[in-house]
């Protein structure tokens, strides 16, 4: 357990330190909605189409998955600005 | 009394800050999910096998937008299931969101111990008929509590983290001839002063947010008070793994789910009484109990044929265990495979087979169920 314990703490280290850059910073920043539309729906559920609700719905399920799925507040504001978009 | 007063100061901060805010926006949505199923038992014990349909649940979900930071929702569940019809409400509580990073949830919520219980439970989002052994009400999982909770989320240098600590009632331990030395979750009522601490850090290392791993914890006085339980303590904590991938050359999306929960609660010895009144005692040292699943599934997203599209493969493993000297002693293990259909995003009939054997509470099981279940997102 302990021989466990050590690999996943030198792991998860291991990949923070990959994971985290400058580059990748802003690569994150300058996502479009739609893309995080679809990595982020998709990490629980079926991703729906922006057709499934109306504007005013989506307005209520965007802070409903803002605080369920823990979105952070970009996420949130790009994929609810493209489902209305697309809607 | 100094964590009554930090959630006191929470409080009167919401409510400061939301007086000030004029509503600019106000929505009502009644969502939520149902299920109905056949299900087919092949077991050990001979009275318990038989097939039958179940009338399933209904949840429905109130979701209530009062500006554009100020929330309500609630879930209730209706269930018919042996005989017996259950309301029971899931949750009821505020959210209010204080800035970009952080939101203040108040009242009922389902607790954010691992993912399973927060994200993956409802039947149209969960890709078995059935719970992991030990995920679902009153098991090893905690469940839902009442009291008041921070979460939020933010990007840090092209990774993401998410958070959320809570305090709330916790839970109670059972002391009594059936339950000595378990713990039971969502209750409404505190049974004590203590009050349970609790939390979740999730870190999502890749850019495509497909890996997520988390911990979580929670800490608690589980005894009644005025009575020699009161100063029991309870030390729970799980970790969980989300990894979810479109990859190109299996021609379509991999979801890796899994989660592991350990509780473990002071040694005591129980005065339990039998059928008859007769007390005994009932030493219970190292009262440890475990629960995990892993579970993995695939959906041909990328296929041209459109029924294949909509097929999803499931399989998933589980097990529990609890103190071989409590009364509910358990050593399960399960395996079950499934295969989903797609009706829409959010509808599917899930066509399961369920291998559970070990020691139950009862006994040796070796059960064997076939399940059919029709699930809909509402």
């Amino acid at each position: 357990m302990k021989a466990f314990k050590f690999i996943a703490i030198v792991g998860l280290i291991a990949t923070v330190g990959i994971s985290c850059s400058t580059e990748r910073a802003t690569a994150v920043q300058n996502k479009a909605g739609v893309q995080l539309w679809g990595e982020n729906c998709v990490r629980c559920h079926n991703t729906p189409s922006p057709a499934s609700f109306n504007d005013a719905d989506w307005s209520t399920i965007e802070m409903h998955m803002k605080v369920r799925a823990n979105l952070t507040a970009t996420e949130s504001q790009k994929i609810f600005e493209f489902i209305r978009s697309a809607n | 009394m100094k964590k009554l007063l930090v959630l006191l100061a929470i409080i009167v901060s919401v409510g400061t800050t939301y007086g000030q805010e004029k509503s600019k926006e106000s929505r009502f949505m009644v969502r939520g999910y149902g299920s109905a199923s056949y299900i087919s038992l092949d077991s050990a014990d001979e009275h318990d096998s038989g097939s039958s349909f179940n009338m399933g649940t209904f949840a429905p979900i109130f979701l209530f937008k009062a500006s554009d930071k100020l929330m309500f929702e609630a879930e209730l569940e209706f269930e018919y299931e042996h005989g017996e019809f259950e309301i029971m409400l899931e949750y009821a509580n505020l959210s209010y969101i204080l800035n970009d990073y952080m939101t203040v949830r108040a009242g009922k919520f389902i607790l954010p111990f691992g993912t399973f219980g927060e994200r993956l439970h409802p039947s149209w989002i969960n890709k078995l008929a059935s719970m992991p052994l030990g995920f679902g009400h009153g098991a090893v999982s905690p469940s839902s509590g009442v009291g008041a909770e921070v979460r939020g989320a933010f990007d840090f240098k092209g990774s993401k983290i998410n958070y959320a600590l809570y305090a709330t009632n916790g839970p109670k331990l059972k002391t009594d001839a059936h339950g000595a030395g378990m713990l039971e979750f969502g209750l409404t009522d505190d049974n004590n002063k203590n009050k349970a601490i609790g939390g979740r850090l999730g870190y999502l290392p890749f850019s495509d947010s497909s890996l997520e791993l988390g911990f979580s914890f929670m800490n608690a006085t589980v005894g009644d008070a005025h009575t020699d339980y009161e100063d029991t303590k309870a030390n729970l904590f799980a970790y969980d793994l989300s990894y979810v991938k479109k990859i190109n050359p299996l021609g379509g999306v991999i979801d890796i789910k899994a989660q592991y929960n350990q509780s473990t609660v002071d040694d005591r010895t129980y005065e339990i009484h039998d059928e008859n009144d007769v007390p005994s005692d009932l030493v219970i040292n190292d009262n440890k109990s475990t629960a995990y699943y892993a579970q993995l599934s695939y959906k041909p997203t990328m296929s041209n044929n459109d029924f294949i599209k909509n097929l999803e493969f499931v399989g998933r493993m589980s097990k529990v265990e609890t103190p071989d000297a409590s009364p509910e002693t358990s050593d399960l293990e399960s395996t079950t495979f499934g295969i989903n259909y797609w009706l829409s995003w959010r509808s599917a009939i899930k066509v399961n087979y369920q291998l559970i054997d070990g020691i139950g509470g009862h006994g040796a099981v070796d059960d064997k169920v076939f399940t059919i279940q029709w699930v809909i997102g509402l």
